[in-house]
Formats: structure tokens, sequence, C-alpha cells
């Protein structure tokens, strides 16, 4: 008999239900062998601050839903670190030892079990009876039995749940991978176009400026002439940038000093701040700050992060550059008071093109990811709507350096 | 006198423009269509300047740049070219100047005019 309940709790154990549903199983299989007339299951929640109810059978009689996690013979139980078992011989009763428990009103006896493993206490089982009850030596065996079948039911879960949420993370990090290796792939395809076009736009440019010097001041001619020219400035330009996606074998990484290279970028910008009535907060970590970089390239990285923050600061505003070192990673931040991005244009501020500004061409960020990509680094944006935007930019920290500086 | 210099490019367009644009400019212009072709020229004429294009069938220009100054190390080259990252590139680092190809030949005009006039 007593082991008729331990096989069929631990087939519920191979079963496919869910946690909720196992433990109502498990519940009416103990009211079936146990004389209770009520079994309820209660789980302390993550916060470690409440037991909540997860499942129950039997009666619903002075049914409690959460208890504290200090509060009614729950939270007894957790003290004592053992079962508790009460007897009173007044039913209306909800006191116990002291412990005041609403779930006892109408109850003569009550048995809580715990719930847990060697590390972890997961609750209590929660058994009630209107009557006397009492239970064998080996009954209470069955019961500790079961409280740990259903622990390891709850584990089980809690491994599931957790599970699940690393394969979620996983396919979001292979979701942006995959976008990233799309941008580099396309970055090359872009380059090798720009190149094709190029000369001949050197050569449209460059017989237009000829066509205009031949036509002479005055002549009807002129304006047209000098649409072209315009077109073809605008062209180049755009070709310049997209020359920015640097094919992989140009990437050279030396070991270097990151705080260095934010130092020399930022000097660049002394004037334009100035002009922009842009104040500099630098907070740059203590000593050097060593990564892997091809410092050139690094540089034009942040020139586009900073260019983009002056853009959104015209009139004025705070730049706050910080460095440092967190868990293996050097972490930059660039934030902006700027106002922020526009919450519906933010996903696409990474793509080729994709520009708000009158004269901007839209591949500031996407070269700027393909660098940072380039060195193993991941770029991060923290938008602000109305504030400002924040880019944070890590990158694999060297230690070496520490050391040879 | 006036200086001569040698444009190299592949394209037929841009050595017609090159030639026109700093003719007018008052110096002599030869043209090499390829790297093999620039280095007969160079043998056979005298150069001041070697306008060189990177990126050519055959022999590209930074081998040519390494025979020219392997034979006349003090003639000034300037590499052109349409890939700005080459600046970085080893290589490129013995050329006189470099110049990215634009339609706007004044940046071009000017390297060319500082590199003459420091050697009068
Ligand atoms: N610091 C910022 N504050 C507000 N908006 C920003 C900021 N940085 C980027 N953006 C938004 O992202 C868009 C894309 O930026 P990106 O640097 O790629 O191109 P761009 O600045 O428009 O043009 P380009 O950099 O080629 O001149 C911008 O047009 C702008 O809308
Ligand atoms: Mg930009």
């Amino acid at each position: 008999m007593g082991y008729d309940i331990i096989e069929k709790v631990t087939e519920l154990s191979l079963s496919g239900l869910r946690l909720d549903a196992k433990l109502a199983r498990a519940a009416r299989f103990i009211l079936d062998a146990l004389p209770y007339e009520q079994c309820v299951f209660y789980i302390l929640d993550p916060d470690g601050k409440a037991f909540v109810k997860r499942a129950f059978a039997g009666v619903d009689k002075a049914l409690i839903c959460s208890y504290g996690a200090t509060d009614g013979l729950p939270g007894l139980v957790k003290k004592k670190k053992g079962p508790v078992e009460a007897y009173k011989l007044d039913t209306a009763s909800t006191v116990w030892e002291g412990v005041n428990d609403a779930g006892l009103k109408g109850y003569k006896s009550a048995l809580a079990y715990p719930l847990r493993d060697k590390e972890t206490f997961f609750g209590v089982v929660y058994l009630k009876s209107a009557r006397k009850a009492s239970l064998s030596k080996s009954k209470r065996r069955t019961l500790g039995i079961i409280a740990l079948q259903a622990s390891s039911f709850i584990k089980c879960a809690d491994l599931a749940e957790s599970h699940e949420r690393i394969h979620r993370d996983l396919l979001k990090i292979e979701e942006r991978l995959a976008s990233s290796e799309k941008l580099m792939a396309l970055g090359d395809m872009a380059a090798t176009l720009a190149h094709e076009i190029r000369n001949p736009l050197l050569s449209i440019g460059g017989f237009a400026g000829r066509l205009k010097k031949h036509l002479g001041p005055g002549s009807p001619g002129i304006p047209y002439v000098e649409q072209v020219l315009k077109e073809v400035v605008r062209l180049e330009k755009l070709m310049n940038g997209v020359t920015g996606f640097i094919k992989d074998s140009a990437v050279s990484l030396k070991p270097d000093d990151l705080n260095g290279i934010m130092e020399e970028v930022l000097a660049l910008f002394d004037d334009e701040f100035k002009a922009h009535n842009i104040t500099i907060q630098r907070d740059f970590s203590e000593g050097a700050m060593g990564v892997a970089a091809d410092r050139e390239q690094l540089k034009i990285a942040f020139d586009n992060l900073i260019v983009n923050a002056i853009q959104s600061m015209e009139h004025g505003g705070a730049l706050r550059i910080s460095t440092s070192h967190e868990g293996g990673r050097a972490v930059v931040s660039i934030a902006d008071s700027g106002g922020g991005i526009e919450p519906g244009n933010l996903g696409y501020i990474f793509n080729p093109f994709f520009t708000t500004k009158t004269h901007g061409t839209g591949l500031g960020l996407p070269i700027t990811n393909s660098i940072i990509l380039r060195h193993k680094g991941l770029i991060e944006v923290e938008n602000n709507p109305g504030v400002g935007v924040t880019f944070r930019v890590t990158l694999p920290y060297l230690r070496q350096l520490r050391s040879a500086c | 006198m006036r200086k001569r210099i040698l444009v190299v490019d592949d394209e037929e367009g841009l050595r017609l423009l090159y030639k026109e644009e700093l003719e007018d400019e008052g110096w002599d212009v030869e043209l090499a269509a390829s790297g093999e072709e620039s280095l007969e020229k160079l043998e056979g004429d005298a150069i001041d300047l070697v306008l060189l294009d990177i990126k050519m069938p055959g022999m590209d220009g930074v081998e040519v740049l390494r025979r020219v100054k392997e034979r006349w190390k003090d003639l000034p080259v300037i590499l052109c070219t349409a890939y700005p990252h080459y600046k970085h590139e080893f290589g490129t680092w013995a050329s006189d100047a470099y110049v990215i190809k634009s339609s706007d030949l004044t940046e071009l005009k000017q390297t060319i005019r500082d590199i003459l006039g420091k050697r009068q």
C-alpha cells in the first residue's frame, strides 16, 4: 500500500505534465492514501518572501492562498527545517504552539512536511484533518519520500525553465550574429561596388568640369553642368563612406591603450565642442586600458559616434565619455544629451543608408558596428527619448598591457 | 623648363582627363596604360614625377612603385586610388604622396605643385 502511492508519484515524475498538474495529482494520491481531507502544496517564491499555493486537493475549507515566509505552519517548518505536526482540542482556534495560522481553523490535526533538497528549501506540503489523525511510522516515511519526489518535480521545473531561458537567449544571440554577418557581406559587396563606380564617376565629374571651362562664363549651359558636378560630388561622398566597410584582412590588431585612443579622438573635436557649446566630462579608468586594436580604425569607429553626438547637440549640451573595466571587458560609453532617438527609428539605426539627417549618408553607425565587430567587440545603445543616447562599446580586455605599461 | 609628368592608369578616360587638366596647369604629360608600359616609358623619357594608379590588371601600382624606387630613388611618385584604406597598408609607405581619386582635382594638382616645387 505504501509502495502503491510511491509508484504512482514516480510515474507522475516521468509524465509530461506541467508542475501544477503534477502537484495536484500528487495531492490527490496523498489524500487517497492518508487520513486527511485537505492537501496543499505551498512553494516559496523566488525572492523568498512568501509561500504561494501552487496546487491542492480535497475540501477547500480554510484554504489559505499565501503565507509570509515566517508565518503559520509553513513558516514554522521553514524555521525548524523539519516536519511540524499539530493537534488541537479546540477546532475553532487558529493558534498552535504560539503560531497563528488561519488555515488551522475548523481542523483538529495538521501535518506539514518540508519540500527541499540538500541545498534549497522549496516549500511545504500541508495536510489537514477535522478529525484526530495520526500516522504510523511507515506512513510517515512514505510521506517523507513523496515530499522528496515533489521537491524533485519543483527542481526539474526550475531547471527546465532556466534551460528554456538560455535557449531563448541563445536564439537571440544567433539572430544578431547572423545579421552582423549579413552586414559584413553586404559591406564587402558595397566596397567592391564603390570601387567600380568611382572611376567612371571621376571621369564624369572631371569632364563635366572641363566642359564648364570650355563653355565659359555666362553660357546658358553652365547651370546644367554645375548640376552634374554637384551630383557627382554627392555620389563621391557616398562612395567614400561605403569604402569605409573595410575588408577583414585590413584589421591588424596590436596591443594598445583604449584611454589613449579616446584622448586622441576627443582632441580632434576640441574646436567643435567649443563652437557648439558642448561640455565634456571625462570619466576615464585609472592607468592604461589594454585592448587589441587597429588604432586607425577604432578611431574611425569612435569618431562616428562622437560626430553623431555633436550633431544631436547642435545648440549645446553635455557629452560624457567614460571608460571602465568590467569583468574581462574594456568598456567605453559615450553619453549625449541630444534628445535621443525616436523610438520607432531605434531598430534601423545600424542599417546601411538609414539616416534622419538632410545631409547624412547613414553609414556612420554601420561602419562603426563593423569595425567594432572585427575587434570582437559589441556595441549597445541605451536610448532615453527626450533626454539623450548612450552608446556602449565593449571590447576584450588585454591584461598584458597593464604590466607592460 | 617644363616639368614632365607620367600618368599611369588603365582607364582611357581618366588618362585623357589627367592629360588635359595637367597640361592646363603648364606641365607636360606622358601616358602609360599599364605598369609594364610605364617602366618602358621611364627608361626612355626624362620624367619628373609619376602619377600612379594602384589598381591595374597585370603589374599593379604597388609593384611599379617598388621597381621605380629601386632604380630611380629620387623620382617622386604619387599614388592614386579609390580605396581610402590603402593608406595604412604596407607597400605604399614608400610613395611621396597618396591621393584618393576624386573628380575634384584640386588636391591632386596642389600635391604635384608641392612636390615639384620642393625639387626645384
Ligand atoms: N547620438 C545620437 N542622437 C540621436 N540620434 C542618433 C544618434 N546617433 C545616431 N542617431 C540616429 O541614427 C541615424 C543613423 O546614424 P548614422 O551615423 O549611421 O548616420 P548619419 O549620422 O545619419 O549619417 P552619416 O554618419 O553617414 O553622416 C541618424 O540619422 C540619427 O537619426
Ligand atoms: Mg553619423
